[in-house]
Order: C-alpha cells, then structure tokens, then sequence
C-alpha cells in the first residue's frame, strides 16, 4: 500500500514538471585520452532524477531551464559542474581524481587514497597495457617513485630485480613480496638446471588491473616478516555490471640490441697480435725469429696460432675478415602477442575472462619464448549477504634458453673469437677448437637445445559473508601450483656432449605452495567518526619437488631423451619445505576525513627458525592530517593538502629452509655413500627486522591540476641474515647469523600535472628517488666481506653502500716503459692514505680501495601524454644516475692482447714509444700488464637516460564505428628502449651479469646480452 | 542464528591455531649434526666423507697437483688458458684473492674438519681393529693434507734449520660451532711437520697391511717417506720406502702406459684417488691437461720442447705424451673419469735411490727398477744428478714440481728457491675473516 501511494507521488511530480521540459543529449569522456566513459552518472542539481553514460559515453537528460546545473560524476575522476544554458548537446570531459576519491588496494583491503597514511605507490593496468617487454615488471620500470627495477640482461626470460627503497639485505631475500590477488607468490627461480629465469613471466599483463607497491612500514607491517623489501599487490580484472565487453588486441613488433661494441677486424687482429708478441719477446730478451719465440708461437706459418685460427692454413696473411662473430651472436628479434579478452556481468555475476598467446624471439641466438595462457575471474552474489568468487588463472610457457654470461657456449662469448677465423670448415661444418680460439658457441645452434617449460596453476576461492552490514568475514584459499621441465640436449660436438657421444639432462621441478586466510572486518561511521577493523589469520605452506637426471652416449644426435643414452652418469631427487602461520590486526580511524589514524600488528612463525626464536611481532602506526578540509584553506589554490608520518617494522624471512639447523649431508666416494658436515648449527637465528619510519606530504593545487608526494624515509635493518665468513680453517665458509645493520634513506618524488586542458591536453608525470644506501654493521671486528676473488670487485664494506666496487685504483701507463700502473694507496691505521700518488707496476702491490658504487642513487622517470581528439602521444624517459659498472669482460677482450680473445678496438691505442702518453698499456701477449680485473680500469660511470617508451596511439572515430558494432579501434605503435643516452661504453649500461647477481653484485658486466630495442606496431578492437 | 555464526568464525580461528606444529619441519636431504655421529654405519660414511674431501677440485682431485706443476713450471710446461687463477699461478703474478689458493685452502681444511670429526667419534666401534683401521685413516687423510697445505701456503722446510717460520694454522679437534677457538693462528713449519710425522707415525700402527684401495699401513709409510725425504731426513725416507718396496704388497706395472687412466688400481698404486663419471664435479687434472675430445677443456697445460728434450731417445714415458690442439699434451690426465695415482711405486724407489745414493751407498739397483722399466739399459753407478733427473721424468706432472725445486734449492722461473712469489698466499677471505692470521709476505 505504501508503496503504491509513493509511485502515485512521483507519477504525479513527473507529469507536473513534463510540461516545461526539454533534452540534452552529450558524451563524457576522460580528458587524458578522450575516450567515452561508460556509466558516468549526470544529476540536475537539486533534484533527484540523473541518468547515466551509455557503452559509448552518450547520454540524454531532461532538464527543465537554460539555469539548470548538470553534476557529472564519475568514480576516480573529479566531479564537474556545468550550466545548460541554451545548449541541445553538451560534451564534457572529466579529469582523473587521483587524490581525493582513488581506492588503493591495501594488504587484505581496500582504501581510499585521500584517507591514507601509508606510502603506496599505484600504477594503473592502463600503464602497462600493450608494453612489448617479456615481463610486467619491465613495464614498471621508471613509474613508481623509489622503485628501481632493472632486467640482468637482455635475454628473453631472465630475471629481473626490482629493489624497493634500496637493497635490504646481504644475504636474505632483496626482492619484494608479490601478492596476486591475495596470493603470496614465490619469485625463487625454480627451473632446475639452466640460467635462472624469471617465474612471474607467465603472468599476462594484458589481464592486471592495477599494481600497488606498498613501500613504507605502515603500508607492509600487515605483511610482517615477509614485508621487509616492500610488498607488490597485483589485482586482475574482475567484470562490472553492465554491458558485455569484448577486446582483442594484436600485435607484431620487431627488436634489435641497443648497443654494438667496436672489435679488431682482421688485419688490425693480425697486426695488433703480431706486435703483442714482439712486445713479449722484446721484453724476454728472445729474437722474433726464434722458433721458441712467442712470435714464431703466433706467426710460424708451420704451427703458429694465426695458422690454427685460420683454419690450419696461412689465410690470415690475406688480412681478410672472415667473422664478425659479434654479427653472429646477435640478430633481430621479433614480437607477435594476442590478447582476447570478456567482461561484463549483472547485478548478481560479474565475469572477466581473457586468453592470450604471445612469441618472441631474443636478439641473440637460439634465445626466444612462447607464452599461452588464461584466466577466468568470477565473483556472484550467493545471497545477499554472501558473496563468492573464483579466480583461475593457467599459463603455459616455453623458452628456449641460452647458458650463462660465464659460459663459454653463450652467445655473447663469441666475440671472443678471431675474425680471422671462419664459422664453417669447407664442408660447411661449423669450426670448433682448435681452430676457434674458444669453444665455437655456434655449434649450440645445431648441436644443442635448452628448452624449459612451465605450466602454471593459480587459483583462489573466496567467500566473503557480511554478518551485519558493519562485520564481515572474508576467508580465501588459494593454491599455486608450478611445474617446471628443463630438457636439454647437446650432441657429439657440443661442449658438454663432445667428450660422451652427446649428453642430455632432463629435470623436473614441482612446487606446490597453498596459502589460506581468514579475514574479519569491521567498519563502522557514526558522524564524522569512521573506524575499521581487520583481524585475520594466515597459514602458507610451501613444498618444492625437484628431480633431475644427466646421462651420455646417444647412438646419433637424432635421439635427443635419456631413454636413449647408454650411460646415467647422474640422477637425483630433492624435497624441501618451509611453513609460515600468522595472525593480524589492524585499525584504521578517521574523524571527518581530517585526522587519520592506523595501526597494524602481525605475529608470524616460521619453519625456517630456530625453535627458540620462531615467532615475531611487527608492529606499525601511522597518522595523518588533511590540512586541505580546514577551513583556513578552503579556498585558497591549495586544493589538497595531507602530512602524513609512519614508523613501524617488518621482517626478512627469506632464506634457505634450514640455515639455523647443524647439518650432515650425503655423498659419494668410490661407489658408497659418504657423509659430511654441510652446515654449522645456529639454534638462535631468527628474522631480520626492519625499521622504518617515513614522513610525508600530499598536495593538490589549482583544483588538483598539479598534484603530487614528498616522502622521506629512513628504514634501518638490523639483525640481518648473515652468511658470516668464518675462518675456512673451521672446515666452513660461512655460518648465517642475525648480525650487522643496513640503512636506507632517501627522498621520493612524484608529481603528476595537467599542463593542458582542453581539446589538446598535456599531461606529465614525473616520479623521482634519492636513496642513500649504507653498510653500518657487519659481524664484531668485520669490516668486509669480499668474494669477488681476482675478477670480481663487489664486497660489503662497513661505512659504504652495499655491493661497493673495492679494488686496486689504476694510474695508466708509465710513459717510459708502458706498464700499467696502480696507485699504491698505503694507508696508516686510521685509513689516512699515506702518499696519494706513489705509484707501482705491480699488481699485488696495489692496496684495494673503494672504486664507486654500483647502484644508482637517483633513480626516476617523467611521461608525458600529448592528446587531442582520438591522438594520443605517450612519451616516457626513464633513467638512474650515480651508479657504476664494472666491465669484467674487460679483462679478456680490453686487455691489450693479453691473450688471444679478439679486442675492443680502443686497445688499438696502447703504448708504443717511450714518451707515449696512453690509458692503454704496452700490449704484451701472455703477460699481466693491466689485464688484472679489479681495478678502476674497467670501472666505467654507468649512468644512463632512456627514452623507455614512445607510444603514438589513435582512436578511431565512433561515428565511423557504430555500424560495424564496435565500439572502440586503437591504432598504435610502441617502441621501448628506443634511445639511450649513456657515457658507458659497453653493450648496455643496464647490466648485471646473470650468473652473478645476487644482494652484493650489481653492475657487472660479463658479457652480459645487451637489452632489446623493440617497435611494435598493434590495433585493439573493443566491441 | 547469532551463536552459529559466531562459531563458524571461531571454528576458523581455531583452525588455523591448529597449524602451530606445522612450522616443525626436518630437512630431507640432510640430518642433523647430533645423529650423523651417533652410529657405527654413519661414522663409516663419514670416514669415507673425508677421502672424497681429499679427492676436490683444492686437493688432489687437482690444484695440488696443478699448482705445484705451473708454479715450478720453468719452461718444460706452459700454461695457455684463459682463467687467470691459474695463469697468474704460472706466470708468478698472484694476488691474494686468487680464486684456486682460496679453493685449496677451503677444500683442505674441509677435508681436515671432516678428519677431526671421525677421530671424535671413533669410540663408537664395538670392534677394536675397525676402530684402529678408521683412526687411522683419519690421521693418514688429515696428514696428507696438512702436508699439501704447508707446502704450498708456508717457507718451505729447511733442513737441519729450526723452521720457526709460519707454517698454517693446526686445527686438531672438529668444529661444533664457531666460538674463539675457531680464530686459530698460523703453527709453525717445523710444529705442522711434526704433527704430520707424529700422525702419520700412529697411521702405520693402526692401519691394517692391506686396506682395499683405502689408506693402509704401507700408505702411511709411503707417504712418511715423502715427508722425509721434503725434510731431508734421508734415512728415515729410505726405511720407511724400503718397507713399503718390501712389503711385497704392490709391484711395478709392466708398461709405464697402464700406470695411468685406470678405472681401478694399478699393481703400483700406493694410493690412488678413485674417480668415476659419478664425480663429475669434482677433480680437474684431466680438465687442464686434456682437450675436448678427451672431456678436457681447451687444452691449456701444453708441454714444451725443454721438458721433452729431458728424455733419453727411446724412453717409454716420451711416447706417452700425445699431440692433440696444436701442442703436445701430458698423456697422464688424457682421460676424464680416470683414478688419480697418489703415491706410486716407482716414488719409493726413488726416495729409496736417492737416499742411498746421499748415504754413499748404490742406489743402482732401486734406479735401474724405474728406468729399465720404461725400456732403458740399465746404469752403474748411479749419481745423484742422475736419480734427481729420473723423478723428474718418471713423476713429471704429478704434483712434485714446485717441492722438489725448493727441497733441491733449485732456481725456478729465474727466482730463487725461497722467493715468497713461489709462496700461495693466504686466501684474502681468510685474512678478512680471521683477525688473528699473518698473511705471507709479497701480499
């Protein structure tokens, strides 16, 4: 009945008002990029009727006078006001609101930005759609402040690392923790033979709703002892009530390597080689044409080096190039990916499914990957008060894998040989030792095969049931399943099989982690109060399976599988383990949107420790003031203003399952099995902690047309999971103990600001990071820890930045005689050094002293987005300063012919005559004269800009569309790593050495693959 | 209604409580310290834990043999490859964080803890011989490598001097934990051969005459005489290679060629490392001295004209160099996966040649035993010059290179026989992580 009398009243208020009416038809659309905004609502002021934005960002609207005020409001963007006047149709377009209404995913959560008091760091899925890199992280490079991230090399596949507010540890885990929707994921590379690769490269960046980096305590405390190097939250795409949407995205892109080095062509080899061992002989005292002579070892026409490399003729004194084997190793690559993707849902079931394949080819040799995967996100409304959902995701990858930067079968280590030498004899058979001067890594092509595949299984269930509409419980279970296979073969001519009739390995790797949670949360306003409250346990479990299996003599290179060799030389199983349980809370309260309060707590225990030590508690707290919603700024430019300030703690949990354990392990001698002591026991080991405080502030001006954050941090982690160098004389190398501290601090910027408005817009987005990082502590009376051995220079030095290069400094040449030339840098015993220029020709001589740090201590990027119409223009630098590399290749193909690895053609310029004024010293082949690679000869500023990505995309006009029934055609072309501006002079100044890369080594370049310049060109249909 | 949902979310609570005794988890690969000990079974596979220990890459599964034969190089070998570990061995420009000086102390000290750890627990044997029999091993292994350490890491021993000089640190009982007796200083040389005579003196009461391919009773003695004879105790070299000539137990091999890449003991191997393809990883002799078709790498030992020159014409151990790669190779380390020959016969002879020879006595009929051997006619009068030569024909690259320099004062590479660049450094490691260590001179 009562409803009945209310429709009657609102019948009745419809036909009264009908009369004086008119309609206005009008489009929103999104300032940034122009296109229409699906579901905007649009209200008169004043009144309660409103409509809302169709599929294509139409709507019509009945007002009732040319006075009459339209509010068009849309979440995320800032709500405008517009007047009728005499106007029929009305287009609006709305600016994004990143300050005051943007909801940020939280750990188990959701928040809105304004009401914060933590530092995340968001970027959009919209950022990292249709990038043509391997893997999201890449994508993420130089747009979050105080994220460095940074890929080892340009192999397809390899490991990337990104470091959150510097580097944390020394030995335990440095790389975030990764959440995928409320899924902690393991980044451990778990493939079982090969290079390492990176295991979130199956993850479709196509499907990433957004990314959030928790970066301050505040933020991660609710991660406890896994938060300590910043937490990265992945949320997909869930569908939204409405119409269906269906997008397909396609495309095609070709790459090739950002830098060549320069090497000695034929003649200048034959030349500079011949002279080097004049050199040799001049300074033995032995004649040229001695037949012991290290001339006649390179020259003899009967058995010289340059007749073998050759080809065993004398070929070589044509001076003809037959090789440009750096030619050979690399290649352009190419890129072909396809995304097709469903949304959409009502108000009881919301879908989002999508499938992708994708195919790129390396820019060096027999390196390339195949991905193909798919992912279902579901979430429906059981009852009114129980929601459900599933996510599924399943990826199956391929990737053709190339061996280690060390190794000598690896594609780059070709430049290593003559460009004397052909790659093929006269029966068209690749060459091989001794006519290459190394293993000939092109027999790989035909001879060998790596391929790793994976097949990954993510799925989470959860039910979230409201008790009251304040009290919910929210339980999630999830299961990541990962399945490695590495198989190789290497036949007859191999390297590894050349001695065995072929050799092939194959593992397998099975890892099963299982995490589930339970969530209570209660939210409650009363006036201008506002509380939340989340309690919740958590228990992960993880367990790894690995098998491998290695065995020789194939009957031909035709069978490639261990069912066919003769010989099992090696076979082994492993099974290990680690478990995690834990309990939070955390409570969030606000008065009016003004002041901001929240504090968080987690107990976690873990397996890994030792039984006396095994639970901790991480504890943060954090508030904020909105000085903007005072009155005394109302009004004023300052259209958002917030302080904040944070202090918590997190942990470091991530080392090997059973360090804390004394250990014996098995193995074998003369058939029996052996044992021996592998590990000194340490009862007491526990986490490394975290302390972090962080202030910071959030403005808006001018109506938010320039917005942006300010944070400063100090995060200091102490306690830390030392491997220990103990005396070698103890039977041991190291025992992990909790000891020494590491600091952090720096200064984030992010800016973000709407230059232009209007038709054509402008927009920059600028983010920058200072990061100071310091060793303050190792173990009692420990001031270093150097393992860099006699090629390598990354140490951990108290007093300097972790991974600091400590090596002998290089004084050039001495112009008389042309030795290479160190400083002696004695010091007294307050370090003072004694006299700053004494020099000496003898390495061993050379005191070691700091040589630069390796990482960057600024790191930033700045976009800027150009539109106008469906144009859009997207231009994006990325860049680090302050850092270091160390070229250890150096020390074979920069080393003035000190042996026969062909040389960069700077060497060209070593000393010759006394008075010769030279960085090269005198080439001497088979001598020491400056090759030594720990020294600041080959430490180079490897400071970098980059252009990261220009992307020119175009919208095709609707009115063309809207007979075909499509609703959106992208048009565009993306090419990343376009320009690099750069004073190193290797292949790339974004290098670390895969088969080095650990928390210390950074910087290092070993032949490392230069990373891949990519254009791609692609369309996007949305129907 | 109320209470069932709150029970519902109680029940989770608890549940998840539960899990408290999954955060025990035991290690499947490994057991844990207090039961790798704690039977008879297991301290069986620790003893031979600690030969595998000796048979490393540091050890003589390569770099003692490796170092010894480029540092005293002096033009018969030549290093060729590309790692510079090795190459600045060979080339007397070494620094101290040269990657094999650091893998051989590492691998020798592991070798010696692992040592230590069976002589703690050998009172688990119920049966009195296989208790002697194991201590005995253990003291004969922990010997042999302090004797490889001290050599390579210390001055050399004087005869007749005192020898206060800096010997390597004397590490006697296995480490449990690491406390301040862990931070142990360097003994000197005489008080590391001491402990070694002293040892391997007990190894030859405990051992058994025969011991399989195991260390037995005249293993201790042959590598007493080896001791000796770097100490110039001549007598005491020659009875102790005496007793082991006479022993009856081992014989010369008819061929000098079937000496070496051996899938099992020859008749004259006193002791042999016993390689298979299971051990892949670990010995690299073959790895340096061999080529690829051989499962060497690029071929990077080659032997110059200097050493072949040295060989009598018609010698059986000149044919057994091979040329493969551009160069001459050393037949011994051709093949991988092959027994490494420790101690041989044919060194008994010669220390027991020597020393005659040094007493005024003949030695000819202990010389003629390896020369003729390796198809010589046989000498009268042997001379000291002509017993010194045979070693170094008959044991080339076997690791005796550099220490015979030294005992024999020779010149080497130009440098004098005391030359501290003839001296490994301590590892730079070691220095950082042990305050109370002296590192050698010229570092």
């Amino acid at each position: 009945m009562k409803r009945i009398l209310l429709l009657s009243m609102l019948l009745c208020c419809m036909v009264l008002t009908a009369f004086s009416q008119r309609s206005v038809t009008g489009r929103v659309t999104d300032a940034s990029n122009g296109e229409g905004l699906i579901g905007a609502t649009i209200t008169l002021k004043g009144a309660k009727s409103g409509t809302t934005t169709d599929v294509n960002g139409d709507f019509k609207l009945a007002v009732n006078s040319d006075g009459d005020v339209l509010m068009i409001a849309y979440t995320g963007y800032e709500t405008q006001e517009v007047t009728v006047g005499n106007r029929s149709t009305i287009e609006v377009s709305l600016n994004a609101n990143n300050i005051l209404n943007e909801v940020v995913v939280v750990g188990y959560g959701k928040q809105i930005k304004s009401t914060l008091t933590g530092n995340i760091a968001k970027v959009g899925g919209e950022n990292l759609q249709s990038m043509p890199v391997v893997s999201f992280e890449q994508a993420l490079q130089g747009q979050a402040a105080g994220v460095f991230v940074e890929s080892t090399n340009g192999k397809v596949g390899a490991a990337n690392r990104i470091r959150v507010r510097g580097v944390g540890s020394i030995n335990a885990g440095t790389e975030p923790l990764y959440v995928v929707d409320g899924i902690p994921l393991s980044k451990d590379a778990r493939n079982t033979a090969g290079a390492a690769m990176n295991p979130l490269s199956d993850l479709n960046f196509n499907d990433i709703a957004s990314i959030e980096v928790l970066k301050d305590a505040s933020a991660k405390a609710i991660y406890g002892s896994r938060g300590s190097n910043g937490v990265v939250l992945i949320t997909t795409k869930t569908g939204s009530s409405g119409k269906s949407k269906i997008e397909l995205d396609v495309q095609f892109g070709v790459s090739q390597p950002t830098g060549r080095r320069e090497f000695l062509n034929a003649s200048e080899f034959v030349d500079y080689f011949t002279e080097a061992a004049n050199n040799s002989d001049d300074l033995e005292g032995v004649a040229y044409d001695d037949p012991n002579s290290w001339t006649a070892f390179v020259t003899s026409e009967e058995d010289g080096r340059f007749r073998r490399y050759s080809g065993f003729n004398n070929s070589w004194k044509e001076k003809v190039d037959r090789t440009d084997w750096q030619e050979e190793a690399l290649r352009n690559g190419s890129i072909r990916n396809t995304t097709l993707s469903f949304s959409g849902g009502n108000d009881k079931i919301r879908y989002y499914a999508s499938g992708y394949t994708g195919n790129i080819q390396g820019i060096i040799i027999a390196n390339g990957m195949q991905k193909n995967g798919g992912r279902v996100n579901l979430d429906f409304n059981a009852t009114s008060r129980l929601k459900m959902g599933v996510n599924l995701n399943v990826a199956r990858t391929f990737t053709d894998q190339v061996t280690n930067d060390n190794a000598f079968s690896t594609p780059m280590q070709l430049v290593a040989l003559a460009p004397i030498t052909p790659t093929r004899d006269e029966f068209g058979e690749y060459y091989d030792r001794p006519v290459t001067t190394y293993y000939n890594g092109l027999l790989e092509t035909e001879e060998s095969q790596r391929r790793v595949s994976t097949l990954r299984t993510l799925g989470t269930v959860f039910g979230d049931y409201s008790f009251t509409p304040n009290l919910a419980l929210r339980v999630e279970g999830s299961a990541n399943l990962y399945n490695v296979n590495d198989a190789a073969f290497f036949g007859d001519r191999s390297e590894e099989g050349n001695d065995s009739n072929g050799a092939a390995y194959a593992a397998a790797a099975f890892a099963t982690d299982y995490n589930t949670n339970a969530v209570l949360r209660y939210n409650r306003e009363f006036g201008k109060h506002d509380l939340g409250l989340n309690l919740g346990t958590e228990f992960f479990s993880s367990e790894n399976t690995r098998q491998y299996a290695f065995g020789e003599q194939f009957p031909t290179d035709d069978f490639r599988t261990l069912a066919s060799a003769a010989s099992i030389t090696d076979a082994t199983s492993t099974i290990t383990e680690y478990t995690f349980l834990s309990y939070f809370g955390r409570a969030q309260y606000n008065f009016a949107r003004k002041y901001l309060f929240n504090v968080s707590g987690r107990v976690d225990g873990s397996s890994r420790f030792g039984k006396d030590n095994r639970y901790a508690f991480f504890p943060a707290a954090s508030a904020g003031w909105v000085l903007s919603e005072e009155e005394f700024l109302k009004g004023s430019p300052i259209s958002f203003l917030k302080l904040r300030a944070s202090w918590g703690q997190s942990g470091n949990a991530d080392i090997g399952n059973f360090a804390a354990l004394g250990l014996y392990s098995a193995g074998n001698y003369n058939g029996s099995s052996t044992l021996q002591p592998e590990q000194i026991p340490n009862p007491a080991l526990t986490w490394e902690k975290s302390t972090e405080s962080d202030f910071g502030i959030d403005f808006g001006l001018f109506n938010n047309r320039i917005s942006g954050e300010v944070d400063y941090y100090v995060k200091n982690t102490s306690d830390l999971l030392l491997n220990v160098p103990v005396p070698g004389t103890s039977g041991f190398s190291t025992q992990t103990q909790n000891i020494g501290e590491i600091q952090n601090k720096g200064w984030e910027l992010t800016l973000n600001t709407n230059n232009i408005v209007g038709d054509f817009t402008w927009s920059t987005s600028l983010n920058f990071a200072l990061n100071k990082n310091k060793v303050v502590a190792l173990a009692d009376g420990q001031e270093l820890i150097d393992d860099g051995g006699s090629r390598y220079m990354n140490v951990v030095k108290v007093g300097a930045p972790i991974g600091v290069f400590y090596g002998a400094e290089y004084a050039g040449v001495d112009a008389q005689n042309g030795d290479a030339l160190w400083y002696v840098n004695a010091a007294d015993d307050n370090g003072v050094i004694l006299d700053p220029n004494a020099t000496t020709n003898d390495f061993s001589e050379a005191n070691f002293v700091e040589l630069g740090s390796p990482l960057p201590n600024i790191i930033g990027g700045i976009s800027n987005t150009f539109a106008y119409k469906g144009l859009s223009l997207d231009v994006r630098l990325q860049g680090q300063t302050g850092n270091n590399i160390h070229n250890a290749g150096g020390g074979f193909m920069s080393c003035n012919a000190c042996w026969f690895d062909n040389q960069t053609r700077d060497q060209l310029n070593s000393w010759k005559n006394p008075g010769d004024i030279t960085n090269v010293p005198e080439a001497r082949l088979g001598y020491s004269n400056g090759d030594q690679s720990r020294s600041s000869r080959y430490v180079e500023d490897g400071s970098y800009l980059r252009v990261k990505n220009v992307t020119l995309a175009y919208n095709l006009p609707t009115t063309l569309l809207k007979k075909a029934r499509i609703s959106n055609v992208r048009l565009y072309v993306t090419g990343t790593n376009l320009f690099t501006f750069t004073r190193y002079t290797g292949w790339d100044p974004e290098v670390t050495t895969d088969f080095l890369a650990s928390n210390v080594v950074y910087g290092v370049d070993f032949y490392a693959a230069p990373q891949p310049k990519t254009i791609v060109g692609g369309v996007r249909f949305t129907f | 209604m109320k209470k069932y949902k709150f029970s519902i979310l109680a029940a989770f609570l608890l549940g998840f409580s539960a899990c408290d005794n999954k955060l025990d988890l035991e290690p499947y690969q490994s057991i844990s310290e207090d039961k790798a000990l704690s039977t008879e079974q297991n301290v069986r596979a620790a003893i031979l834990g600690a030969y595998d220990a000796m048979s490393l890459g540091g050890m003589w599964g390569g770099n003692a043999y490796i170092i010894s034969e480029l540092a005293g190089a002096d033009g018969e070998v030549r290093w060729v490859g590309t790692f510079d570990g090795l190459r600045t061995i060979f080339n007397h420009q070494l620094i101290a964080e040269n990657g094999n000086a650091l893998e051989t102390w590492t691998d020798g000290y592991d070798a010696i803890n692992r040592c230590n750890n069976v002589l703690s627990a050998t009172s688990i044997f119920r049966d009195a011989d296989e208790k002697s029999q194991v201590e005995g091993e253990a003291l004969f292994l922990r010997s042999a490598a302090f004797f490889e350490l001290v050599r390579l890491y210390a001055k050399t021993y004087e005869a007749g001097a005192t020898n206060s000089q800096l010997g390597i640190p004397l590490v006697l009982t296995p480490t449990r934990g690491i406390n301040e007796g862990s931070f142990v200083s360097r003994a000197t040389v005489e008080e590391v051969y001491s402990q070694i005579v002293t040892d391997l003196t007990t190894a030859k009461t405990l051992l058994p005459d025969d011991n399989g391919t195991r260390a037995g009773k005249f293993t201790a003695a042959a590598l007493l005489a080896r001791v000796y004879l770097q100490m110039g105790r001549y007598s005491e070299a020659k009875t102790n290679a005496d007793e082991v000539i006479n022993s009856g137990v081992f014989s010369l091999v008819g061929d000098y060629e079937n000496c070496f890449n051996n899938d099992d003991n020859s008749t004259e191997d006193i002791f042999a490392v016993q390689v298979s393809a299971q051990d892949a990883d670990e010995p690299t002799t073959w790895v340096f001295y061999s080529i690829p078709e051989f499962g060497g790498r690029d071929g990077d030992i080659e032997i110059e004209q200097k050493h072949l020159d040295l060989y009598p014409a018609g010698d059986a151990r000149a044919a057994y160099f091979f040329e493969g790669n551009g160069a001459v190779r050393s037949g011994k380390w051709r093949n991988q996966y092959r027994n490494i020959p420790v101690i041989r016969l044919a060194e008994m002879y010669l220390i027991s040649a020597e020393a005659a020879v040094r007493a005024g006595q003949s030695g000819d009929e202990a010389f003629n035993a390896v020369y003729t051997r390796a198809g010589n006619t046989a000498k009268t009068g042997v001379t000291l010059a002509d017993v010194l030569l045979e070693r170094r024909l008959e044991l080339a690259h076997e690791g005796h290179k550099l220490h015979d320099g030294k005992r024999l004062r020779n010149t080497i590479d130009g440098l004098p026989y005391s030359d501290p660049k003839l001296i490994l450094p301590i590892p730079a490691r070691e220095i950082d992580a042990n305050p109370n260590l002296v590192q050698n001179e010229g570092y």
